[in-house]
């Protein structure tokens, strides 16, 4: 692949900009995927199973019983719906990346990250996609079409307070992730929390309400991962006033903040595998 | 591993280096697991999949019990498929993937004794450590729900036991089986995601048996994936018994014996391919 105007722009001028940096990575990152067009396809099948083995409890529970912790099923759907979208973001955006970033811990190649003249967040954390998970975030969009067929479809201002939860919700996940990674450049065996973190994230596909108190709030805010699934739901039932959703983005902009603080810290003191 | 050799010089006969080799690589395999304990914490903390499902069942039957399960029956339920899923936890099917198609598996054959009888070993000494780290997550269940707590008749234990020690064969040739995949397939895990989709539902992982739909149950519970988990919970709780565990024993053997043919097509194509 011929360099194709992107390293140019990048070290020349007063400085890269942000739109250019990511879609320079963004095209190397979704080239360097396609390269695996067969795994396309078979994730098709996994991501399939994956989505049927989610639904098939729920619709086991649900025709043994009308209401669950006070949710319907079609409401149940919306949240399994957003679980999954979030799973699918991070499948296939941040994983991948900040897999890699351990990996070049290990390795070394973290060095040649470094030596960019952009962001080393930026590029850490946009160099890798994962393509095949798109077949995850289309069954979501289907699942949540299906949720909200059973509801009645709400209105402008519910779509969009689920929408900015939803990025906010992510956003507060991928700030947990990076933290988690940061923990890697001092003890470098930690890698594996990050299997831990899915786990315990996979407690958000069922409505948050189902948990008994302790786990309920620990879903919400040291594994928030019912503000991505459970929230975005609330908002569409309209079951969330405006002031939450303002709280629970602003937190998620701390959690942000606290957690790209923490990188450059960590970068601070990485001292490189080689020395 | 130097006795090991010698005797293979000595002895040709098979069964002999793996009896004479045994004490070795049991003392291997523990210091293995006991060199990786961090990691098989984490790997061992990850399996909460059974506490997510419970906590929806244990919603459900809030209002009162589902298809004769109550609160405490599901606590139950799922605690015990927890210890079970531990104490049948293998993991030779990435082993053996990521040995095939590195090329890792090579300097392995030229030892006495076949690479999976290692793993085999390997496999049964992560048990006491898994159970040591089952006991806060159990105590906290206890705490949580005291009602879990149950005293199961003298011989249902005995033939607990057993069963136990049949899913754990079940699930490890399983998994050796779709390991070996990897010497004709490249996509072999994405076949085996696919069917951990399908074990996890026809297993009683997510689902008791006792609440699939009665045409589904009649057929799942004579499968391996039922064979494999869900056979020696139920029959602690009362509901199966001894023709279950039979079934269990006829698919170790049907597993053993196509496993045995796979092994041998396979390290034939393996040479073939030149690696």
């Amino acid at each position: 692949m011929p360099p194709a105007g992107g390293p140019e722009a990048l070290s020349s001028g007063p400085g890269p900009r942000l739109p250019e940096v990511l879609s320079a990575l963004a095209r190397v990152a979704l080239m360097n995927a396609l390269q695996y067009r067969a795994s396309f396809f078979v994730d098709f099948f996994v991501g399939s199973g994956n989505v049927v083995a989610i639904l098939l409890p729920l619709a086991v529970v649900f025709g043994k019983t009308d209401s669950v912790a006070g949710w319907t099923w079609d409401q149940s759907l919306l949240v399994t719906g957003f679980f999954l979208m979030m799973s699918a973001v991070m499948g296939g955006l941040v994983e991948p990346n900040l897999g890699a970033v351990v990996e070049g811990i290990r390795q070394g190649q973290m060095d040649y990250i470094l030596l960019k003249p952009v962001d080393a967040q930026l590029v850490a954390s946009a160099q890798r996609v994962a393509p095949a998970k798109l077949w995850d975030g289309l069954s979501a969009l289907v699942v949540i079409a299906w949720g909200l067929h059973g509801t009645g479809w709400p209105g402008f201002g519910p779509i969009t307070a689920a929408f900015c939860l939803m990025i906010a919700g992510v956003m507060a996940m991928y700030s947990l992730w990076l933290l988690v990674i940061c923990l890697s450049f001092w003890f470098v065996r930690v890698d594996n929390l990050r299997y831990l973190l899915g786990a315990v994230a996979d407690a958000g596909r069922w409505p948050v309400d189902i948990y008994s108190g302790v786990a309920r709030v620990f879903l919400t805010v040291v594994v928030p991962v019912a503000l991505a699934s459970s929230w975005p739901a609330m908002a569409l039932l309209g079951r969330l006033d405006l002031a939450l959703v303002v709280q629970a983005i602003a937190v998620s902009l701390g959690g942000f903040a606290f957690a790209r603080w923490s990188w450059k810290r960590a970068l601070a003191s990485y001292t490189s595998a080689s020395s | 591993m130097t006795d090991a050799g010698a005797g293979a010089r000595e002895t040709p006969s098979g069964a002999g280096i793996l009896w004479r080799a045994m004490p070795t690589l049991w003392r291997v395999a523990v210091a293995g697991i006991v060199a990786y304990r961090a990691e098989m914490v984490i790997w061992i903390l990850s399996a909460t999949l059974p506490l997510v499902m419970l906590a929806l069942w244990d919603a459900a039957s809030a209002a009162g019990p589902l298809a004769g399960f109550g609160q405490a029956d599901f606590a139950r339920y799922f605690t015990v498929t927890m210890v079970v899923r531990q104490l049948t936890g293998s993991w030779v099917v990435w082993e053996l993937n990521y040995m095939v198609r590195s090329g890792s598996l090579s300097p392995q054959l030229l030892r006495p004794v076949n690479p999976l009888v290692y793993n085999f070993f390997e496999t049964l000494a992560a048990i006491p450590w898994r159970m040591i780290v089952l006991v806060p997550l159990l105590a906290g269940l206890v705490v949580w729900r005291p009602d879990i707590v149950f005293a199961p008749e003298g011989w249902r234990v005995c033939v607990f036991l057993v069963s136990v020690a049949l899913a754990f064969a079940v699930a490890w040739l399983v998994q050796a089986i779709f390991g070996m995949l990897a010497f004709w397939f490249e996509e072999a895990m994405g076949v085996f995601s696919v069917h951990f989709a399908l074990w996890s539902f026809f297993s009683g992982y997510i689902v008791p048996m006792a609440l699939l739909p009665g045409w589904i149950s009649g057929v799942a519970r004579w499968l391996p994936f039922y064979a494999s988990l869900g056979v020696p919970v139920d029959v602690l709780i009362g509901r199966a018994g001894l023709p279950e565990v039979a079934a269990q024993a006829g698919w170790v053997v049907i597993l053993a014996l196509a496993g045995r043919i796979m092994w041998a097509r396979g390290i034939r194509r393996y040479g073939a391919v030149g690696a």
